[in-house]
């Protein structure tokens, strides 16, 4: 059992501070915190978690809705310059069809010349539609008067009348079905400039429609042009370039007959203009037959191309591969940083505006497409700003190739691929996306604003209600605490009302009832005193009582075995009785176990004779005393009666205790065994444990007495059992008798002495007087036993011949 | 029947008496528990009582005693056969036990 020793202290050292109901110590303070921070962690992990979310969440919804919208821009921006570059190419068809149409008629009369000329010579001959020509002496060409269309033949076409030569003529005759037809052309169909009809270069009159004053504007704009051929002066290579393609129709760049010439301003509308050629060609097909041509306006392909719009200010151009801008709008120009630069053409003039000496060196780098993929790229342009300071503004520019078509260069027929662009600044292009980017970043603030809103709301209620709550709960606290401080301060009158029914009430009973009991017992601690005293006075004169009676008790058994012990100690030989005995050193230990043992042993000398007997009585006490003194005094009468018969000795002897011990109704009895010395010679009788023999030369004998005689009182006849041995006992032999107490004393481990340590002892001490014998002997037993219990009394006899 | 304690252990199997240990009972008194089983054993008069003492190592004067008395006892009663058991390795046995059949000649012992 464990007790707590409290290390008494004044009262005044142990007066407890009163804790105030606000204080940090105080129960309530801390199970606000607790509970607080419980919930402040549980709140900020799940607001958190919550805000993370929305924001990842947020982000996410970003990424897709870029991504999406930049897909959808991209697509739309793909298609769109798909579609209008299928625009561009379907009105150049257009165009390239009507003058195809045109040239097929032609082609058609020259083919076949006899019904061509016929229809000449109808066409000649009709009032309206037939040529009148005029011949302009001064100026040296000949031209009709005003009509649906015009042909000016050239002054090296003319005889000096004036008159057309005759193949002139007849080149004119049957060239003039293209009044019948291209008026109405002209007409009908997609809106074109004009379209005209050129001769083989040996007679290349030029018709027109509708009519203009075409040979003046030449005159007015191409001097020496009357004098030159009109191929080789405005054309020059696109005939011979014919010529090519007539011998291998592969020599062709682009395998259509229709050849276009780089934007010009129209001599005679002055009018930006483009021109489509297509060669007739002879009936034999050996060579070219002239050509008819078409002039459109640029603005039909800029209407088309300035048509797109994109977003608020994106817009498409239209662009040569060799990056000479044909179409764009004004602005359009000016975002790409434009100049323009006028052409020197021969025969015509050029307007160019090339990308690459645009005043962005970003736009002037860009590079064309060369397949017929669509290439989508951002750059960067400098902008000048109105402070003066250049910002970087992004465009989007978006190219595509259309199909090739052959140009003449001014010099050779090649091919070309014109290149559709558009252009728009990110910033437009992308405004839906900044403005889906704003408002999901707007709503992710507003969420995560009332998330935070709402975590210090939840934080203020639950506060205010573990505020609230604790006060309830840590009620019962405060006044067990107040109370306790009461009773400490000895007002053993206060008490606790606890309304709750937890562990607190049930610590306020217990209080409740100690103080009824403190207040009870300080109130009646005199009484108490009064009381107990009597009772333990009442108590102590039991136990004086009590102990007298033990006393005497004691007394009593102390005297009976006081009493047992004197008959022991008074039957047992003197030493001045052994030490007189002549012939043999006897010695004698004997140390009961209890106070009163159950050993015997004794010496009877009468002269010549020698008896010395050695017993073990069963258990030991006054009983066995008393049993022991009974043998001693028959055994003492025996010797004196003279009765020298061992055999008779012992009968006589377990008679008397026989029936001694039957009379007494005593359970007990002994084993005895006597040796009788005369003479040199001793003679063992009675059973009892081994006698050892210690020759003087060092021979050790042990002799079993167990068939020298039966136990003594156990039987009324041991006649026929008791035997008698004699042997030779001469000077320095020496002889032991002992009890079981010395073979059978135990040490610690259970060992017992033993016969053998016994009977060695007894050897290597032989040389010794019988007492030193004896001492020897009994010293080994105890350094045998050492500290380990006595179970048995111990008795030791040393016989030794003078 | 079966008295045990840390030392020694008695006990009864049909006629068979067992002893085991070191006996070293203080006297009469306290023997009388073991004979008790030993008379109750006698009381049902089998043909022969075997008393097994191979495993009983210590045996002080008293309990010779019991064991002289017990076979006086059975003297007594010429019905009843009487057989010991025990072992010659154990030092007491050999010297006490023939007393035994001294006691009462008919008693069969068997010492191995």
């Amino acid at each position: 059992m464990s007790v707590t020793h409290v290390t008494q202290e004044t009262p005044e050292n142990q007066e407890p501070e009163a804790i105030g109901r606000f204080s940090r110590h105080s129960f309530r303070a801390k199970f606000i915190a607790v509970v607080s921070a419980a919930v402040l962690f549980d709140l900020m992990l799940a607001g958190g978690v919550a805000i993370w979310n929305v924001q990842r969440l947020s982000k996410d919804a970003t990424e897709k809705v870029e991504t999406g919208l930049t897909d959808a821009t991209e697509e739309y921006l793909r298609t769109y310059i798909d579609t209008t570059g299928l625009r561009t190419e379907l009105l150049l068809d257009q165009v390239f069809s009507e003058v195809e149409a045109l040239g097929a008629s032609m082609q058609t009369l020259i083919d076949n010349h006899d019904t061509g000329a016929e229809i000449g010579l109808a066409v000649e001959g009709d009032p309206v539609l037939g040529d009148k020509l005029v011949y302009n002496k001064e100026a040296g060409w000949a031209q009709n008067s005003p009509g649906e269309s015009v042909v000016s033949v050239w002054g090296y076409l003319l005889d000096d009348e004036g008159n057309p030569l005759p193949e002139v003529a007849e080149e004119i005759a049957d060239s003039s079905a293209f009044n019948l037809i291209a008026p109405g052309m002209m007409k009908t169909g997609s809106p074109k400039l004009q379209l005209y009809y050129v001769g083989p270069k040996d007679k290349p009159i030029m018709r027109t429609t509708p009519y203009t004053e075409q040979a003046q504007t030449f005159d007015k704009l191409y001097p020496g042009h009357n004098e030159a051929n009109f191929w080789d002066f405005f054309f020059p290579g696109v005939y011979e370039g014919w010529q090519d393609w007539l011998a291998d129709p592969a020599n062709r760049p682009v395998p259509r007959d229709i050849v276009g010439t780089a934007p010009y301003i129209d001599a005679i509308t002055g009018a930006k203009i483009v021109s489509f050629f297509f060669p007739l060609w002879n009936a034999e097909r050996t060579d070219v037959a002239g050509m008819t041509a078409v002039d459109i306006t640029l603005d039909q392909l800029s209407s088309l191309v300035e048509n797109v719009k994109i977003a608020e200010t994106g817009f498409g151009f239209l662009s040569s591969s060799s990056g000479n801008i044909l179409a764009v709008s004004e602005a359009g120009a000016k975002t790409l940083g434009l100049v323009s630069v006028g052409g020197e053409g021969q025969g015509v003039t050029g307007i160019n505006r090339y990308l690459s000496q645009s005043e962005y060196p970003e736009v002037a780098n860009m590079a064309l497409p060369h397949d017929t993929g669509t290439v989508l790229e951002t750059i960067h342009l400098g902008v000048e700003q109105h402070g003066g300071a250049e910002a970087r503004e992004g465009y989007l520019v978006v190219l595509k190739e259309l199909a090739p078509i052959n140009l003449w260069d001014g010099e050779k027929i090649v091919a070309e691929n014109l290149t559709l662009g558009f252009m728009v600044a990110t910033d437009e292009i992308y405004a839906p996306l900044d403005e889906v980017r704003q408002e999901l970043s707007d709503a992710t603030q507003r969420i995560v604003s009332w998330q935070i809103t709402a975590l210090l709301f939840s934080l203020l209620v639950v506060t205010l209600a573990v505020y609230a709550i604790s006060g309830r709960i840590t009620k019962g606290l405060s006044e067990l605490a107040g109370a306790a401080r009461a009773l400490q301060n000895k007002d053993y009158s206060v008490r606790v009302a606890i309304p709750t029914r937890d562990e607190v009430a049930a610590v306020g009973l217990a209080f409740n009832n100690m103080a009824e009991e403190i207040s009870y017992h300080t109130e009646n601690l005199e009484n108490l005193v009064e009381e107990r005293t009597r009772k333990l006075e009442t108590a102590n004169s039991e136990i004086v009582a009590l102990n007298e009676r033990l006393k005497s008790e004691n007394l009593r058994l102390g005297a009976e075995l006081d009493v047992a012990k004197r008959i022991q100690e008074m039957v047992l030989p003197r030493r001045s009785e052994l030490e007189v005995i002549p012939q043999i050193e006897i010695a004698a230990f004997m140390e009961p176990a209890d106070e009163v043992g159950g050993d015997y042993y004794d010496v009877l000398f009468d002269g010549d004779h020698i008896k010395v007997g050695i017993g073990d009585v069963t258990g030991h006490g006054l009983e066995s005393g008393v049993l022991m003194l009974m043998v001693q005094s028959v055994a003492r009468a025996l010797q004196e009666q003279g009765d020298r018969d061992p055999v008779a000795f012992l009968d006589v002897l377990n008679r008397a205790v026989y029936k001694n011990i039957t009379r007494t109704n005593s359970d007990k009895h002994l084993t005895l065994a006597f040796v009788d010395y005369e003479n040199g010679k001793v003679t063992l009788s009675g059973q009892h444990e081994e006698v050892l023999i210690i020759r003087a030369n060092g021979d050790t004998e042990r002799i079993d007495t167990i068939d020298l005689g039966f136990p003594v009182g156990l039987e009324a006849d041991i006649l026929p059992f008791v035997a008698t041995l004699d042997l030779a006992f001469g000077p320095e032999d020496v002889l032991i008798l002992h009890t079981d107490g010395i073979t059978e004393a135990e040490n610690e481990k259970g060992e017992m002495f033993g016969l053998d340590r016994l009977s060695q002892s007894a050897h290597d001490n032989r040389e010794k007087s019988a007492k030193g014998i004896a001492e020897a002997v009994i010293t080994d037993v105890k350094s045998h036993i050492g500290n380990y219990k006595v179970f048995d009394d111990i008795t030791l006899v040393v016989l030794k011949h003078r | 029947m079966e008295i045990s304690t840390n030392d020694y252990r008695v006990w009864t199997e049909g006629s068979a008496i067992h002893y085991e240990g070191t006996m070293r009972l203080s006297g009469t008194d306290a023997y009388a528990p073991i004979l008790e089983i030993m008379h109750a054993v006698l009381e049902a008069k089998p043909e022969v009582i075997t008393l097994d003492l191979t495993g009983l190592e210590f045996l002080n004067s008293s309990g010779i005693n019991l064991l002289a008395k017990f076979t006086i006892e059975i003297r007594k009663q010429p019905d009843v056969g009487v057989r010991v058991l025990g072992s010659k390795s154990i030092p007491w046995q050999s010297k006490s036990l023939r007393n035994l059949q001294r006691l009462h000649p008919a008693l069969e012992l068997t010492i191995s």
